[in-house]
């Protein structure tokens, strides 16, 4: 089949997203198909901007190429999944949202801050209403997304999950020293909430930060606070490192922390049980509660920095039981049936 | 339940909004979770127990605090001081706007060109509406070359005030369609609400009225007296009947120009006839309408508003006589005594006639006025509001576009040539309808 | 004038769904060049599908709604644009280097190839087309143009000035050379406008024996059967070898051991297989009505023009094949002059980032 995976991109910006879409093209590849990528970019400020970008996909013709059709698209993310196919299958990974759980969250509001906002807001949510029903079949990233939508636009799908990319080469390697938090640093992944959970730790524990700012002003942000905090002995900022650097830094680890808000699904936490670690999170980071099983496969903290010490604290003392329960987090996984081969199954059955 | 942002005048100020706004908003507070946003510097004290008043800034408002509800209602009438801050936040978020006034053309006047000094803001919006005609006449009129009566009769601006909204409540049916100012959102013509005084106190005026002796019969008029309110013809009447000496004549109010009206009061002999009170305290305004016996209620030319003051005249049971134009061409035949307009002076005079003939046909005039008060509840005016606003929010879709319409039509006059027009415009359109109503 | 180094810098191009071709090669060899010279660059490639006629409009509109300006509260320094309809993106600092309008609307208009003009609304999407091209292309900072070619037609059609910026081939720096073998060598694509056909029907018509090697995948099954039908009838299909696709190394092997190389299309917009062969140090034959290769083959000095007819292009195939020194001189000549053209990816990011 010839296949093009419809996408939205920030330029200059590469994520867990885009990492997604290009795995799943391999994946069709591997499986015999033709598989593209089409990103589309898009801004989303000011807010009544947004509905521009909405009509620029739904004014796209992606049904053949010079005079071969297009077998089937995947749409992926808002707006890029409301571009028109009469084979479409939509693979949400995420709604635009800030229009929908996060409109009113504090650090991650946008559209609410705006005269607009609520104009627009709306327009968004109609358009997912009326538009995303067009696909002949509706996935989603987790149980999280499949849930809001549900929720919020009355549309009922199923969850897809995938592996984390190169998930055969993690490896359990020898409990260390540190608590590893690799991801995006910005206010909704929640490095903030974790510094500040140091600073009422009771042990001395250290956590090791690994990836880049979306913004050079959210890492400052944290690192003013390491320093008022007084913590820069128990901290350090990896910045960008490699992939075979990041499964070492997993392998390492005594245990994974991964706090953000309402996650749509976490790789992270995927990573951690791949590398059999326990994983830290909290009881509101959505995505990681799909697979994390409390005290069992890691702990899930309430969202308050006495909360998530207590966590950390657990597992700095008592070693034994986060190895237990990192290998009870690998066994896990394996009999989630996570893999590449059945999500090419499903969005092209 | 909805979440209101409300925004109007607020007493103290000394806007007939602001004590519409009184009579509603503890009814409307009482159904609603309300916030009252203002940009006054000064809120009554007895505004504060009615619901939360919360200030903002014209030049910034507060939009994650104002998104936190479900509609705004903004209050919209032609004093630029009461209601530019108004108009400013009404412009960037839509929401319902009541228009008290229907033509604004002297409010975006003194708005934009006098305070703002942004006379290609005024222009561009007399262009937006009247074309290039309207753009001249603008530009006329800011060199001073035409009556500010005539600009507004001719371009109300009534849809530049309402240009974003998601609806628009009158409170005269029809007036927009016939000042042709119609606007691209659904319009709801509702009674404006008033709360009559309780029977009790009604037959203490009546009480009192009988008391009065008579003649002479007082005459009344009330308000701020602007030269369409007719005091010339209606003294001219006056002086040339026969009877009137059986008649006192108080003017209550402001006038636009006392010095013009005390000659003509001087040269027409009614010294002795006629009183100006000025500006009158509320105890005494009861005084004075509990025992008159008509009330004169002229206005010509009249945009089309609902006249507040003619509600308080029932109120009291007072047979009214008023101009047949706009709004009170609506009042029903027999709650009020119509003047035509061209023949003012004429039709005065009878009815005058007809009062000293059977006063009793005027009082019971006055009683069925008093009991027409009942569709002006207050109580049936909010829930209509309120239920308006709710209709009104589901058009919001529609806003966002409109917008995206006007900004793609906007780019396209850039590049695309008519030959391509038909076919981007349609399609455009019907995509633009697809993402923002669905199929 | 700030320093331009450490740049944002957004390319725009379009994509033709699995179809790889120079353009994907030129955008890509752009994107290293601006990454070398210590900026930051990224390919916004837009889907584009040409048909019916209508789509096109849609597409415009499409590009004219997006946003490129800042990505993350951090602005884009510039925009520069290929290929339409991507250059109608908005953009405060855009740089327009116009590898090529939308040639069915203009010198392609009512070609047999075209296949706007045989659409209903083709008229109406044509004259929309020129409008946007001509009204949009000037909001530029700075417009580029492939080629002369390419410059002039914009000119021509459009009034708008434009400067020519050449750019090196994909891989310049492996092309290499070798002694001269018995062939001329032809590598392009198979299709009318590269004119392998006059190429064959002037080989019956050289006084010396010949011989000519084409490479190069057929668009289209056509216009390769008729070449070779072409090739048996005239009885000097001997004389003719025909590669289909070959790898880049296989290519340029070939050019290194070719004689000399012919490259006769029609007005072609720029032509790598010029530059291809100069690199290569081989004389080049091309036509007078060639467009692009002109802009580079000096007459009797890096190679030949002759009139797009058969007689005279297999007498400057003859003349070649006689003079193997003359042949040799004119290739290395040809080399000096690409070097003195100044056809260099970071000569090409002065011109756009000044």
């Amino acid at each position: 089949m010839k296949i093009l995976i419809a996408t939205s991109t920030v330029p200059f910006i590469r994520g867990g997203a885009e990492i997604l879409a290009d795995n799943l093209r391999d994946a069709l590849a591997a499986a015999g198909h033709e598989a593209e990528l089409v990103s589309i970019p898009f801004k989303h400020y000011p807010p009544d901007r947004i509905p521009d970008h909405m009509l620029a996909c739904r004014l796209l013709d992606l049904t053949e190429t010079c005079g071969v059709r297009i077998d089937r698209v995947i749409g992926l993310k808002f707006p890029a999944y409301l571009v028109p196919h009469p084979n479409k299958v939509i693979w949400l990974l995420h709604q635009h949202r800030t229009a929908y759980e996060l409109w009113d969250h504090p650090a991650a509001g946008d559209l609410i801050h705006c005269a607009t906002g609520p104009v627009v807001r709306e327009a968004i949510r109609q358009a997912d209403r009326e538009l995303i029903p067009e696909a002949k079949a509706i996935y989603t990233l987790s149980r999280n997304v499949s849930g809001r939508l549900c929720r919020y636009s009355g549309i009922d799908s199923e969850p897809l999950y995938n592996p984390p990319s190169n998930a055969s080469l993690f490896y359990k390697g020898s409990p260390g020293d540190y608590f590893f938090f690799p991801s995006r640093i910005n206010s909704v992944k929640r490095q903030w909430l974790v510094i500040r959970a140091i600073a009422v730790c009771r042990e001395r524990v250290r956590v090791r930060f690994a990836g880049e700012p979306d913004n050079p002003a959210q890492q400052a942000e944290c690192v003013n606070t390491v320093r008022e905090l007084k913590l820069s002995d128990r901290v350090e900022w990896l910045g960008v490192v490699s992939e075979e650097q990041k499964r070492d830094l997993y392998a390492n680890s005594l245990a994974v922390i991964f706090p953000p808000v309402d996650e749509d699904y976490g790789y992270i936490t995927l990573e951690a049980m791949l590398s059999s670690k326990p994983v830290i999170t909290c009881a509101d980071s959505g995505g990681p509660l799909e697979f994390v099983v409390d005290r069992e496969t890691g702990l899930v903290a309430d969202p308050s920095p006495e909360s998530l010490a207590q966590a950390m604290d657990a597992l700095w003392t008592d070693r034994r039981c986060a190895a237990a329960m990192g290998d009870a987090g690998c066994a896990r996984y394996q009999d989630l049936n996570i893999s590449w081969a059945n999500v090419v199954e499903k969005l092209l059955c | 339940m909805l979440k209101i942002n409300w925004f109007s005048p607020l007493p103290p100020a000394r806007s007939g909004i602001a004590h519409y706004a009184m009579q509603v908003l503890p009814v409307l507070a009482g159904r609603h979770e309300v916030i009252l946003w203002t940009d006054q510097d000064q809120v009554a004290p007895e505004v504060h127990q009615i619901a939360r008043v919360a200030r903002y800034d014209p030049a910034a408002p507060p939009w994650r605090e104002l998104n936190n509800g479900t509609v705004s209602i903004y209050h919209l009438g032609n004093h630029p001081d009461f209601h530019g801050g108004i108009w400013r936040v009404s412009a960037q978020q839509p929401g319902m706007v009541v228009l008290h006034d229907l033509c604004l053309q002297d409010f975006f006047f003194m708005l934009s060109v006098h305070y703002g000094k942004d006379r290609a803001g005024y222009l561009a919006a007399m262009e937006r509406w009247y074309g290039e005609e309207g753009r001249q006449a603008g530009e006329a009129f800011c060199a001073g070359g035409i009556s500010a009566e005539s600009m507004a009769l001719k371009f109300p601006l009534t849809r530049e005030a309402v240009r974003g909204a998601l609806g628009v409540v009158t409170h005269s049916s029809r007036a927009l369609e016939e000042l042709h100012e119609t606007p691209a959102c659904p319009v709801a013509a509702l009674d404006f609400p008033y709360a009559a005084a309780e029977e009790s106190r009604y037959r203490a005026w009546v009480a009192a009225r009988s008391a009065t002796p008579s003649p002479p019969y007082r005459l009344v008029v009330f308000g701020y007296l602007a030269r369409n309110r007719r005091l010339g013809a209606l003294l001219e009447a006056l002086a040339a009947i026969g009877e009137r000496t059986q008649f006192r004549l108080d003017i209550c109010g402001e006038l636009w120009d006392e010095g013009q009206v005390r000659t003509q009061i001087e040269r027409l002999g009614l010294n002795s006839l006629v009183n100006l009170h000025g500006f009158l305290p509320a105890d005494q305004v009861e005084q004075k309408l509990s025992t008159a016996h008509l009330a004169i209620n002229l206005r010509y030319p009249s945009m089309g508003e609902a006249s507040l003051s003619q509600l308080q005249f029932w109120d009291y049971g007072l047979p009214t006589l008023v101009t047949r134009t706009g709004w009170y061409t609506s009042l029903p035949e027999e709650a009020v005594a119509f003047v035509r307009p061209e023949h003012e002076v004429a039709d005065i005079q009878a009815h005058l006639r007809a009062f000293l003939t059977d006063p009793g046909a005027f009082r019971a005039m006055g009683e069925r006025g008093r009991r027409s008060l009942i569709q002006n509840d207050t109580g049936r005016y909010v829930d209509a509001m309120a239920q308006f606003a709710s209709a009104a929010l589901r058009e919001s879709p529609r806003v966002a576009a409109l917008a995206l319409a006007r900004r793609v039509g906007n780019d396209l006059t850039k590049w695309l040539h008519p030959d391509a027009g038909p076919y981007v415009l349609e399609r455009a359109s019907r995509e633009i309808f697809t993402v923002s109503e669905g199929h | 004038m700030a320093q331009s180094r450490g740049l944002r810098i957004l390319i725009a191009t379009v994509r033709v769904p699995f179809v790889n071709g120079g353009a994907e090669l030129h955008a890509e060899g752009l994107r290293r060049a601006l990454a070398d010279a210590g900026h930051q660059a990224e390919i916004v490639a837009m889907p584009f599908k040409w048909y019916p006629p209508e789509r096109i409009l849609d597409q415009m509109l499409a590009c004219r709604l997006l946003d490129l300006s800042e990505t993350v509260g951090v602005p884009v320094d510039r925009l520069i644009a290929l290929k339409f309809p991507a250059y109608l993106i908005p953009h405060p600092r855009k740089v327009i280097w116009v590898l090529h309008q939308h040639r069915q609307a203009y010198d392609l208009w009512r070609n047999p190839l075209d296949d706007l003009s045989s659409y209903a609304h083709g008229a109406d999407v044509r004259t929309a087309i020129h409008r946007a091209d001509t009204e949009l292309i000037p909001q530029a900072r700075h417009v580029f143009a492939n080629s002369q070619n390419v410059a002039r037609r914009l000119k021509t059609y459009c009034g708008v000035d434009a400067a020519p910026l050449y750019h090196p081939p994909p891989d310049a720096g492996r092309f290499y050379t070798r002694p001269a073998e018995d062939f001329l060598y032809f590598p392009s694509r198979i299709n009318p406008l590269k004119r392998q056909e006059l190429v064959l029907e002037a080989l019956p018509q050289t006084r010396l024996p010949v011989r000519v090697c084409f490479s190069g995948p057929a668009d289209g099954s056509v216009f390769e059967r008729k070449c070779t039908e072409l090739a048996s009838q005239s009885g000097f299909a001997n004389r003719v070898q025909s590669l289909g696709a070959v790898s880049d190394e296989e290519k340029r092997d070939l050019y290194a051991r070719s004689l000399g190389v012919l490259f006769p299309p029609v007005d072609e917009d720029y032509g790598y297989v010029t530059l291809e062969a100069m690199l290569a140090h081989k004389p080049v034959i091309t036509c007078r009505d060639s467009g692009g290769p002109l802009e580079f083959v000096a007459h009797r000095e890096t190679g030949l023009v002759a009139e797009p007819k058969p007689e005279a292009l297999a007498a400057a195939m003859d003349e070649l094949w006689e003079d193997r020194e003359r042949a040799a001189q004119w290739g290395a000549a040809g080399r000096q002059r690409y070097d003195d053209l100044r056809i260099s990816w970071s000569y090409v990011t002065e011109r756009l980032l000044q």
